[in-house]
């Protein structure tokens, strides 16, 4: 195999796992909290293609795609929410969003 | 030549990869932060060839780069420039601190077990043939192996596209209460 | 054999289990015939059994049939063994025949009560207990039958359960029948102790003979048999349990339960051998409960009451037959006795259906003249309860006392117990007789006395009342000790008299209890009959039962309620209750503040999963 290994790509995927994250916890805006969260599916996907390379098997693969169409799903489920928020004229605020609150 | 041709590139992709994610994070206008993820996922699908994932690459750049992106700028062009709304961050001063320290955590920890635990094991990738990752055999493991997983992903999609339209239906019966 | 066995078991269990399940999709009548043709049923099934036995001799007559290993723990294993011998068939037919006789009786009775169903089922559970307590082949199935006869009685006493004197009552037998079953539990844990099974056959070779543990098996069995059978001391419930319906006072506690003591020791006789002295104290117990029962008898005014005591009376002539060993005689008087006294109690029935349940015998008074077939019922089962020739009673009860003659100074002294119980039973029998069935009917009686059924009730009491009044007219001519004795022997086997009265003892006895039967009987025909004086200066210790109820309930009761005052007041109050207000104060405080933490912020939402994503991780990495 050419190029670096795999613990490259596990720490490249950390990183970006780290990234997502931090945008979820940090930003408050739901748009840029969903596309955080394509980051952070996006670093698994990573992940599970480095070691269906490392093992010679595809099926982690397999995976990546069916975790790429529930990231579809997952988006068009929360963009429809962000879109019923926007119509509703509710501010794009998560830390608006308290009515869960204990 | 060519192993230092493909350090090349992944150096080149893994920072184009940081940078972009950096930058979807880090912009406080929703507009940039998707044009930034398209640039994410475009050097993720370069990853993906070099992890001899042809087919995962064309599907990450088609539906992710293509399809979902759109989508997501259809919408932000719906809810039009709403930066204002949308601080950078704020809430409670521990929440910052506290996401912060989780986030170097977990990046820490996974370097421990890269560099400590995994013992030279990740170094030793499996010989592959030359159809690994082509649409062909993705799509034979699809319809033996991986039938169900395939037959359920089709569920997934369906009930997320009647959500989609049940929630867009149901803003608009909202809009129509508004007015009468 | 075994088969018939097995139908006369299961078939009262099937209608229970039929006529609960069917609930209201089935009418009342259904019901009943469903209860009564299965109880009939199970009788015909122990004929069959009977004459299969009568075909063989009499060495081969014991069967013990197994159908499966019903209980096993670590290396004891108890099976549902049902075992047919002479002793056990002679109980099948008296609780199948007498109770389907009953049971028939109970569809005229019942009519019209409101939960007809609900009584029937009873019943037949009741049955299917009895019968599993007779026929079981070792002595956890005799616990289990045991138990189950308790329980049903409690369902039965507590019939009407509207009414909180009946609910009582119910917890009242339930409670003394419960420390019954337990000293039974207790020496059948022993008897697994020292001899590892709980079989007949084996239990009676191997159980250790005279010694503390010896005694203590028979002690504790005969606990339980003083519980059923109500002797002294734990006799109190069996007149309150005269309020169930009087058919389940004829057939649980006269003719059939009450009685399950006398088979348990005739049963169970060899272990009571190895303990004589125990047996001597159940000889005991027999005569002072026949004389303290024949004292309370005679004051009582509730007319089932004066029965329920009669009725005690009668077992301990019973106990004191199987005490002292004459197994043979008090097996005889059982039977004779589930006859008469099952007749007085319904031939009672009658007087009292007829008059809308009043049981009190000075509104009962007179009733005779309106209800003549009644009367001479009745007058034939107080004469066989009394033991005037040649009605029943006056074959069993006398063979007991005989066998009391013969049995050392001890047996003087029962001996006069049980002569000075007949003079009491023929008093109070006839006290009751002349009482209800003599002289003018008293206004009450006319008032309520209606005919709406015929002349004296619905067919189906008449006919089980005359079949009873025949059976203990001619009942006890199945067996006169001096001249012929078909029970003895066919008894022989399995339970062998320790005692031959010779033949003198035997007329003696017959003369001199009819004698003072007589007396009795003259005495109160003298002060009830001829004068119908009103009752005598009663005295106060009979009208308080010697005040066992008092005495219970001081040395349980209030004690009992002062330790749990005391507990309350010391304990309860400061240390649970205090502790538990402070428990739920430091609870209601702790998620106050946890509270805190759902702050509906999505993002900290997030950032705790992150945290816990780290944290775990690092407990992997720890662990591995």
């Amino acid at each position: 195999m050419h190029g670096p290994d795999i613990q490259w790509y596990v720490i490249l995927a950390a990183l970006l796992f780290t990234t997502g994250a931090l945008g979820v916890m940090l930003r408050r805006n739901p748009l840029i909290i969903l596309l955080s969260v394509e980051i952070m599916l996006n670093s698994a996907n990573l992940l599970l293609i480095a070691f269906a390379r490392l093992h010679g098997r595809e099926d982690g693969q397999i995976f990546a795609i069916s975790v790429m169409a529930v990231a579809a799903s997952e988006v068009v489920v929360g963009l429809g929410l962000i879109v019923a928020m926007g119509r509703r004229h509710v501010e794009l605020d998560v830390d608006k969003l308290r009515t869960l609150r204990g | 030549m060519a192993n230092f041709i493909v350090w090349v590139v992944w150096v080149v992709a893994a920072f184009a990869c940081l940078a972009s994610a950096l930058a979807v994070v880090s912009f406080s206008n929703p507009f940039y932060s998707a044009l930034s993820l398209i640039g994410n996922l475009a050097s993720l699908a370069v990853l993906f060839l070099l992890l001899a994932g042809e087919f995962v690459a064309a599907g990450q750049v088609l539906v992710y780069g293509g399809a979902v992106m759109v989508m997501f700028l259809f919408v932000i062009a719906y809810l039009g420039d709403r930066t204002d709304e949308s601080p950078w961050s704020g809430g409670p001063s521990w929440q910052v601190v506290g996401a912060v320290l989780a986030g170097g955590a977990i990046l820490a920890e996974v370097c421990v077990v890269v560099g400590l635990k995994a013992g030279g094991f990740l170094s030793k990738p499996a010989h592959i043939g030359r159809s690994f990752g082509s649409p062909e055999s993705i799509g034979r493991l699809f319809l033996t192996d991986h039938l169900v997983a395939f037959e359920v992903t089709s569920i997934v999609l369906l009930v997320a596209a009647v959500g989609g339209v049940v929630l867009g239906s149901h803003a608009r019966q909202i809009e129509g209460d508004a007015r009468t | 054999m075994a088969p018939a066995a097995w139908v006369c078991l299961l078939l009262p269990l099937a209608s229970a289990i039929v006529i609960a399940i069917a609930g209201t999709s089935i009418s009342r009548r259904t019901a009943a015939y469903v209860s009564t043709l299965t109880t009939m049923g199970a009788f015909v099934a122990a004929v069959v059994a009977f004459l299969a036995l009568l075909g063989q001799s009499p060495e081969q007559r014991s069967h013990v049939t197994t159908s499966w290993t019903w209980l096993s723990a670590g290396g004891y294993h108890f099976g549902l063994t049902l075992l047919v011998d002479q002793l056990s068939i002679v109980m099948m037919l008296i609780v199948a025949g007498v109770g389907s006789l009953i049971v028939a009786y109970s569809v005229g009775y019942m009519d019209g009560e409101n939960e007809e169903r609900r009584y029937f089922a009873y019943i037949s559970l009741f049955v299917f207990s009895m019968l599993l307590l007779v026929e079981g082949g070792n002595l956890l199935l005799l616990l289990a039958g045991w138990g189950m006869v308790g329980l049903s009685s409690y369902l039965l006493i507590g019939f009407h359960q509207d009414r909180p004197s009946a609910v009582a009552a119910a917890k009242k037998a339930f409670v003394m029948n419960a420390f019954g079953d337990a000293t039974m539990a207790l020496a059948l844990f022993l008897l697994i102790q020292h001899t590892g099974r709980l079989d007949y056959a084996g239990v009676f070779a191997s159980s250790p003979t005279g010694g503390a543990v010896a005694n203590l098996i028979a002690l504790g069995l005969l606990g339980g048999a003083l519980a059923k059978s109500a002797q002294l001391p734990l006799h109190t419930w069996l007149p309150d349990a005269m309020e169930g319906p009087t058919p389940v006072s004829a057939l649980i506690h006269a003719a059939t339960m009450v009685t399950a003591g006398v088979y348990l020791i005739v049963r169970c006789h060899p272990l009571f051998e190895k303990a004589w002295a125990v047996q001597d104290l159940a000889a005991g117990l027999g005569a002072a409960t026949l004389l303290m029962a024949g004292l309370i008898a005679l004051v009582q005014t509730d007319i089932k009451r004066v029965i329920a005591y009669s009725t005690m009376s009668q077992i301990g002539y019973m106990f004191v037959g199987a005490g002292l060993g004459a197994y043979p005689n008090a097996m005889f008087h059982l039977m004779t006795h589930a006859f008469f006294k099952a007749l007085l109690f319904l031939a009672a029935g009658l007087a009292i259906h007829a008059v809308a349940g009043e049981q009190d015998i000075r509104k009962l008074a007179g009733i005779g003249k309106l209800m003549p077939q009644t009367k001479i019922v009745f007058l034939i089962g107080s004469l066989a309860l009394v033991g005037i020739f040649p009605f029943a009673g006056f074959f069993s009860k006398d063979s007991i006392l005989a066998a009391a003659l013969d049995h050392g100074w001890y047996g003087d002294v029962i001996f006069a117990a049980g002569l000075a119980g007949a003079f009491l039973t023929g008093l109070y029998a006839f006290r009751l007789f002349f009482i209800v069935f003599t002289g003018e009917p008293s206004a009450f009686a006319r008032e309520h006395h209606h005919a709406q059924h015929g002349k004296e009730g619905p067919l189906s009491m008449r006919w089980t009342v005359g079949a009873l009044a025949l059976l203990s007219c001619v009942g006890g001519l199945l067996q006169f000790a001096p001249i012929w004795h078909p029970l003895s022997t066919w008894l022989n086997p399995v339970d062998q008299s320790l005692i031959e009265p010779s033949s003198w003892q035997e007329w003696l006895t017959s003369a001199g209890a009819i004698a003072v039967g007589l007396a009795g009987i003259g005495v109160a025909w003298a002060i009830y009959g001829a004068k119908r004086m009103q009752a005598p200066h009663a005295l106060r210790l009979f009208e308080h039962k010697f005040y066992w109820d008092e005495l219970y309930d001081l040395v349980w009761y209030r004690t009992s309620d002062a330790v749990a005052r005391g507990f309350y007041a010391l304990v309860e109050r400061p240390l649970i209750a205090g502790s538990l207000s402070a428990v739920t104060g430091a609870v209601g405080l702790g998620s106050r503040e946890l509270s805190l933490a759902q702050n509906g912020l999505v993002r900290s939402y997030a950032l705790a999963l992150a945290s816990g994503l780290a944290i775990l991780a690092v407990v992997f990495l720890a662990v591995r």
